[in-house]
């Protein structure tokens, strides 16, 4: 299939003189390329080799790779390669042209580079090496097609005053929007530290809860306090602190933060009937109730690397010291 | 005050030379901490004492076993003296020998350990006899026999090494340890012992055994004092059935392995099952429950058990690497969340979890604002809790290079900033100890004569209404001090002992990570 490709590189840079001229068989090229078309709407997607081969047996392949390079410089066509039979596929572009009607060239080429960038956005500045527009002429065009609702600017979490740009019936990407979190771009730090709590919480009474039974085996003590992500998610969402949808996703990333805290263990299992693993959760005792060394004024004092026998910090006159020994 | 400082350490060794020993001893241990080995004739003049005080000094930090000498590389007819760093620090300990030993057997046997560490080494029957005089009312000296028969065959005092044969021909005689005989003791003549109790006599004269000097065995202890910190871990983990389970097999661990390799051999589970079955003090709980007790201990993250093997119904070690490295984590993290909060702990352990770790990621992934995350890592790296990696992307000289700085945890190195900031703060808490008993040194002996008076005419039968007036000679304001030094004198006490276990954890993780 490599030979159809090169030949229709070589054919795009050379517009076709003839273009309504006679392809052999009464067919004009605009009525295979209607015919095209056509097939490509009946098959959604995508029509290969064959299917063009069986519905028009009589035409000349050149012909038929003319017509295709044609469309896809029309951009009315894409072009794609099956991942393991290597087969090309030409199917119809999602976008109808229509929408794109009394856009200019310009106009079009921008449209193209923040369609590309998808629902994570495009900066300005990319846009416009890409484009290799110049700024103003630039910001005209993003503030046309502003008007015409065709894309749409969302500023970033990462950088407040980044602003990227979109098409306009996207949902912006979490990277941009910062996901559950964060509301108008800012980082909601109180709602997780009190889910963090809750979860916390609700961990600790089921740990209780399994301790009631010391009959029946430590194994089943530890077993008993488990939870999964799921149903931490249940019950945080029965409790109705959060007016938004928790989804599972979310309650891990805060459970996640439990297991950095050294608070609670993480453990993947698989239950019956849904396929893949489930994570499950327990509190956990430290190794240490705290360390010794801290227990002592030195442990926890901020200017110990001041302190010595001689000097104005010296453990003889410590402050730090006559509080706890009062 | 010395001309000198010495590090953090010898500070403290220092400190419990003059405490323990005096001045003099004080001021040697000082001179040998700095330099290292020397010979004889160097210390007067570096001191500034006498000889005959330094020879003193030097007998008596030998018969402590705190000072080594050997015959000097250049010339083999001189000694050269130097300190056992490991034994001074362990004066620290001696109070919790004292009481795991009591915990363990009870108080004959903590009498003959005291006397032990009193005399500093001492032939088994002058430690019986001096006992038995402490004793008085229990004197037999036939049962102390046994308790010292018993502390040597589980290796809490040990045989000092004895002269090599070839003593006389040199000049700075070499010491030899015989592996078989490390902890036999010879056989001891009781009979004279007893009779010398029954006539008042306050020495042992000639006895049979003079000879087999013996000493305190400080690895057996420091087995023992970890193994105290690793069943207190197993019984927080779990309960303290499981603690209890954790220190019999602890016990079979020590028993079967060589307490300096970094981990134990395996034993089988119808091993353990068996000790668990013949230990007579075993909780029913444990008996009926033990498979799964077991289970847990070894399914539990901290490692306190590691299955290595199915033999046998499963073999399993204990890692002291693995575990010391646990523990070590568990004593920075407190230290992290006592000083500088819990947002701060948990960028520490995400980022020693994650191992390299950017800012943005940390920020993200331990869900704190960035400009608190941004806070507590810079105040971590200042604090050398948290160390910087830098790599650079691109070797082209004229492009701009892209650099990423990722934060990492270097776990040893973090260690043995808090090792030494823990001597620091232990050595900090005897000075202030050492200036408040000082301070008040003139008050204190005041109350202490004053008590022993009341005390002996208590004992002669003085009525209360005289004994009320003698102590009136106080007034009540002395004796709140007095009240208060005292309970500030057991806060520093108290103090000094937990930050020597945090020290121990610390050593312990350094010294296993070492050998892995």
């Amino acid at each position: 299939m490599a030979a159809p490709v090169v030949i229709k590189k070589e054919k795009v840079d050379d517009p076709r003189p003839s273009a309504s001229a006679d392809a052999g068989e009464g067919q004009t090229e605009a009525e295979i390329e209607r015919r095209m078309i056509e097939l490509m709407g009946e098959f959604p997607k995508g029509i290969n080799d064959k299917i063009l081969e069986t519905d028009m047996p009589n035409v000349d392949k050149k012909i038929k790779v003319a017509i295709l390079n044609r469309l896809l410089s029309q951009e009315k066509v894409n072009i794609f390669r099956a991942a393991v039979t290597k087969e090309l596929f030409w199917c119809l572009k999602q976008q109808p042209t229509s929408k794109l009607k009394g856009v200019d060239s310009e106009e079009k080429i921008v449209m193209r580079i923040i369609e590309e960038a998808g629902n994570k956005g495009i900066w300005n500045r990319d846009i416009r090496t890409k484009s290799s527009l110049n700024q103003t002429t630039l910001n005209k065009i993003l503030k046309a097609l502003e008007g015409k609702k065709l894309i749409k600017s969302v500023s970033s979490v990462s950088a407040a005053k980044k602003k990227v740009y979109m098409l306009f019936n996207l949902q912006p990407d979490r990277s941009v929007t910062g996901g559950s979190w964060y509301s108008d771009n800012e980082f909601e730090s109180e709602l997780v530290d009190v889910l963090n709590q809750q979860c916390y919480r609700i961990l600790q009474q089921k740990a209780e809860g399994a301790k009631q039974k010391p009959l029946e085996g430590p194994l089943i003590v530890r077993n008993a306090s488990f939870l999964s992500s799921k149903e931490i998610c249940q019950i945080i969402s029965d409790l109705k602190i959060v007016k938004f949808n928790l989804t599972v996703e979310d309650i891990e990333t805060i459970l996640d933060t439990l297991v950095y805290d050294g608070k609670i263990e993480m453990s993947a299992t698989t239950d019956g009937y849904s396929d893949g693993q489930v994570k499950t959760y327990r509190t956990v005792e430290k190794l240490l109730s705290s360390a010794g060394i801290v227990r002592i004024p030195c442990g926890v004092c901020p200017v110990i690397k001041m302190c010595g026998t001689v000097g104005a910090v010296q453990p003889k006159n410590c402050v730090y010291y006559d509080q706890w020994l009062d | 005050m010395p001309p000198f400082t010495l590090g953090h350490f010898s500070q403290v060794c220092c400190q419990l030379l003059n405490h323990y020993f005096g001045e003099i001893v004080g001021q040697v241990g000082a001179y040998l901490l700095r330099r290292g080995h020397r010979p004889l004739f160097d210390i007067p003049c570096a001191t500034g004492l006498s000889i005959a005080e330094v020879k003193k000094a030097l007998a008596v930090m030998i018969q402590h076993n705190l000072v080594k000498f050997e015959a000097s590389e250049r010339n083999n007819n001189i000694a050269e003296y130097s300190i056992i760093h490991h034994n001074v620090y362990c004066l620290l300990r001696y109070p919790k020998y004292l009481y795991m030993i009591k915990r363990i057997y009870g108080t004959s046997e903590e009498i003959l350990l005291e006397i032990l560490l009193n005399l500093g080494q001492a032939s088994a029957s002058n430690v019986i006899f001096q006992s038995a005089n402490r004793l008085k009312e229990a004197n037999d000296p036939s049962a102390l026999h046994q308790s010292f028969l018993k502390l040597a065959q589980d290796n809490f005092i040990i045989r000092c090494p004895k002269l090599a044969d070839n003593a006389n021909m040199q000049k700075v005689p070499t010491l030899v340890v015989e592996e078989k005989e490390k902890f036999t003791v010879p056989h001891l003549e009781i009979g004279p012992i007893a009779k010398l109790l029954k006539e008042n006599a306050t020495q042992l004269g000639e006895h049979s055994d003079s000879e087999v000097i013996w000493r305190v065995n400080h690895e057996r202890f420091d087995v023992e004092l970890r193994n105290v910190i690793l069943v207190n871990a197993a019984a927080r983990r779990v309960d303290s059935t499981a603690g209890e389970l954790y220190h019999l097999i602890l016990k079979l661990w020590r028993e079967c392995s060589n307490p300096d390799s970094p981990t134990t051999n395996a034993l089988s589970f119808n091993v353990i099952k068996d000790a668990v079955r013949k230990n007579e003090g075993s909780s029913p709980v444990l008996l009926e429950h033990f498979e799964q007790y077991l289970r847990v201990l070894y399914e539990d993250t901290s490692s306190l058990i590691t299955k290595v093997g199915d033999a046998g119904g499963g073999q399993f070690i204990l890692n002291y690497s693995i575990v010391f490295e646990n523990l070590a984590c568990a004593t920075l993290d407190s230290i992290v969340l006592e000083r500088f909060g819990s947002k701060a702990l948990r960028l520490f352990r995400l980022t020693r979890i994650q191992k390299f770790m950017e800012q943005d990621q940390m920020q993200n992934i331990a869900m704190i604002p960035a400009k608190e995350a941004k806070m507590f890592t810079y105040k971590l790296l200042e604090h050398n809790f948290l160390q910087i990696k830098e790599l650079k992307k691109g070797t082209s000289n004229f492009a701009p290079v892209k650099s990423f700085i990722l934060f990492h945890v270097d776990l040893p190195q973090v260690a043995r900033t808090a090792l030494e900031a823990s001597y620091k703060g232990l050595f900090n808490a005897m000075v202030r100890q050492m200036h408040d008993l000082t301070d008040n040194k003139r008050l204190l002996d005041k109350h202490a004569r004053l008590e022993t008076l009341l005390e002996s005419l208590r004992g002669e039968g003085l009525p209360e209404d005289e004994l009320a007036y003698l102590s009136d000679s106080m007034t009540a304001a002395e004796k709140s001090l007095v009240a208060r030094i005292h309970s500030m004198n057991d806060h520093l006490t108290l103090g000094q002992t937990q930050a020597d276990d945090t020290i121990l954890i610390l050593e312990s993780y350094l010294k296993f990570s070492s050998m892995t």
